[in-house]
């Protein structure tokens, strides 16, 4: 499908009408960028099922600077946090061009059977197209704020984003709550406590 | 007309339904884990420009940037006839009836100056980029700004120099970013910090010769003065942005939860005239004005829920009437629709009190500026 536009929001498809069907304008979706024209359309290919329509979380942009930071080229970009406080699991997207995505885990419907190449529309969930959110408990979205407060503290201190980092960032800032003790709902990692976070 | 968020909100429907609920539980889950009182850290700096009376930098963390000077000038001021013309006279003319003097204190009330200052004294001038002068935004935000400056304390009285003459204030602000997010909070402390750091310089003359003034700029005084202590006797006023989800109530909104807000206000508030400041007095501030403001969320699409996309095995309506219809009928968990009504009251009386109260944001916001050294 091609798509015009080199962002990861959808523009219209002037000659795609039933693409209507299944995006509208405003939706948000992670896509392979196959190639970019010449005049800055990209062409963008959500020939997965890992690709397509976001749903159950929260965006979060970030911008390269701060000197080696943003989100670097890593072997994955699509990864799963297993979170404290009972936060279940939350999957977190990072684009190279500084989108973020960061989600509750939804377990796909085919989990437990093989998938054959030639029958994968039969493992299509009837939900890959939907705008609709599932049920987020309360533990899981905060777990969500403290990922992206992670994420940010590292871009302001010029750190680089990636799996591993992400990862070590979450576990600290776990350590730093826990030190901190009372203050529940203090849960901010700007200022000078991202800065405590990075130094971990 | 009522001021807008002028950008656009670019989230979809499921981020929109996202946050939504997110802020809407109690206590509310913020995108960045702040609590819903809890401000994002600053950088502000005062008496940066030499050239101006008073001037200060406000960044905030999401990158926009305001600058904000203050230049006084001498005016003239035009002969008002007033109905005290007889006493006034008596009071600026010195050795004649003495007697009335003390009348005339009463029955016009002043001290040099007291009540003769006028509203046209004080000129602000918004600058935004990618804005003409005469767009809404800019107009809307200087008339808010204008107006609780106006509204508070005795600032134009401070103006008065004598009969013939009067300082003009020139307020220039101007956003150095972009508007990425509204930009009136930023706005109304950048502009709160250049008048705390602003100075007149010290009247030489006496009543109503023309102006002289001293050349030494140490012995200028503050237009917001402080006592002996270092106190400052009164601030000007700052504009506070208050957005509503559900019942809650939360502060400092970064653009996306003012995407999903369903009720925002500007809050002005000021410090009381009253004196003197009794220590279990219920507040030393002043609500000054509210505006409100649309939230951008109102003019969002509403989100499609599972039952009627076809992409998820339901069916799509064949109109929009029929959507419409639809929607009415359903009220889904997770799937994103606009707000619509007004706001209660019993919301709004909250909201000013949370700003408003003793040990409430207000007093956080101002004592925190106030530590802001030059």
């Amino acid at each position: 499908i091609n798509l015009p536009g080199g962002i990861l929001r959808k523009r219209t498809a002037v000659d795609e009408l039933n693409i209507r069907t299944f995006f509208t304008e405003g939706d948000l979706l992670v896509a392979e960028v196959q190639s970019i024209f010449q005049d800055g359309s990209a062409s963008l290919h959500t020939r997965s099922l890992k690709y397509g329509k976001l749903r159950n979380g929260c965006f979060m942009s970030v911008s390269g600077t701060g000197g080696g930071g943003g989100v670097v080229r890593a072997r994955r970009h699509v990864f799963t946090v297993t979170t404290a406080h009972g936060g279940g699991e939350v999957d977190v997207v990072l684009g190279v061009n500084g989108y973020i995505w960061i989600a509750k885990h939804v377990e796909p419907e085919t989990k437990g059977k093989d998938v054959s190449i030639t029958r994968i529309e039969e493992s299509v969930s009837s939900s890959i197209y939907s705008s609709q959110n599932d049920e987020i408990g309360t533990e899981t979205r905060r777990e969500i704020a403290r990922i992206g407060g992670c994420i940010g503290a590292l871009v302001d201190n010029g750190v680089r984003v990636d799996e591993d980092m992400v990862m070590r960032a979450y576990e600290a800032s776990l350590d730093v709550e826990a030190e901190a003790g009372a203050g529940g709902s203090d849960e901010y990692l700007g200022g000078e406590r991202g800065r405590r976070v990075v130094e971990m | 007309m009522a001021p807008s968020s002028a950008t656009h909100v670019l989230l979809s429907p499921a981020e929109l339904s996202y946050l939504h609920s997110s802020l809407a539980l109690s206590p509310p889950v913020r995108p960045d884990g702040r609590s819903s009182t809890q401000f994002r850290p600053l950088v502000a700096e005062s008496d940066i420009l030499p050239g101006a009376n008073g001037s200060a930098r406000v960044c905030f963390p999401d990158g926009t940037e305001a600058i904000v000077g203050v230049k006084a000038e001498v005016e003239k001021s035009r002969w008002r006839p007033s109905e005290e013309h007889g006493v006034h006279l008596g009071t600026g003319g010195g050795d004649l009836e003495m007697d009335n003097d003390d009348e005339g204190e009463r029955v016009s009330g002043k001290a040099a100056g007291k009540g003769l200052g006028e509203n046209s004294w004080a000129e602000m001038s918004i600058e935004i980029p990618g804005f003409r002068d005469d767009d809404a935004l800019p107009v809307f935000l200087a008339a808010m700004l204008t107006e609780a400056l106006l509204a508070c304390g005795d600032l134009k009285d401070r103006l008065y120099i004598n009969r013939g003459f009067h300082w003009k204030l020139y307020m220039d602000i101007l956003l150095l970013s972009q508007p990425l997010s509204y930009p009136l909070p930023l706005l109304s402390l950048t502009t709160h910090l250049a008048l705390l750091s602003a100075r007149l310089p010290k009247l030489k003359s006496e009543l109503d010769e023309d102006p002289l003034f001293d050349d030494d700029w140490d012995a200028s005084a503050y237009l917001y003065p402080r006592d002996s202590a270092g106190k400052r006797l009164d601030r000007p006023p700052v504009t506070l942005l208050v957005m509503a989800v559900g019942d809650n109530i939360i502060f400092d909104p970064t653009t996306e939860e003012l995407a999903v807000a369903e009720a925002v206000l500007a809050v002005s508030v000021g410090d009381s005239t009253s004196s003197p400041k009794a220590p279990s007095a219920p507040s030393n501030l002043r609500l000054l004005s509210i505006r409100t403001i649309d939230p951008p969320s109102r003019l969002t699409p509403p989100g499609v829920a599972n039952s009627m996309n076809t992409a998820t095995g339901g069916n799509a309506p064949a109109s929009s009437q029929d959507a419409v219809a639809q929607r009415e009928g359903m009220e889904q968990q997770g799937v994103w629709n606009p707000p619509r009504g007004g706001m209660r009251r019993g919301l709004i009386g909250k909201m000013i009190k949370t700003v408003v109260e003793k040990g409430g944001v207000a007093e956080e916001v101002l004592d925190g500026l106030a530590a802001v050294e030059s």
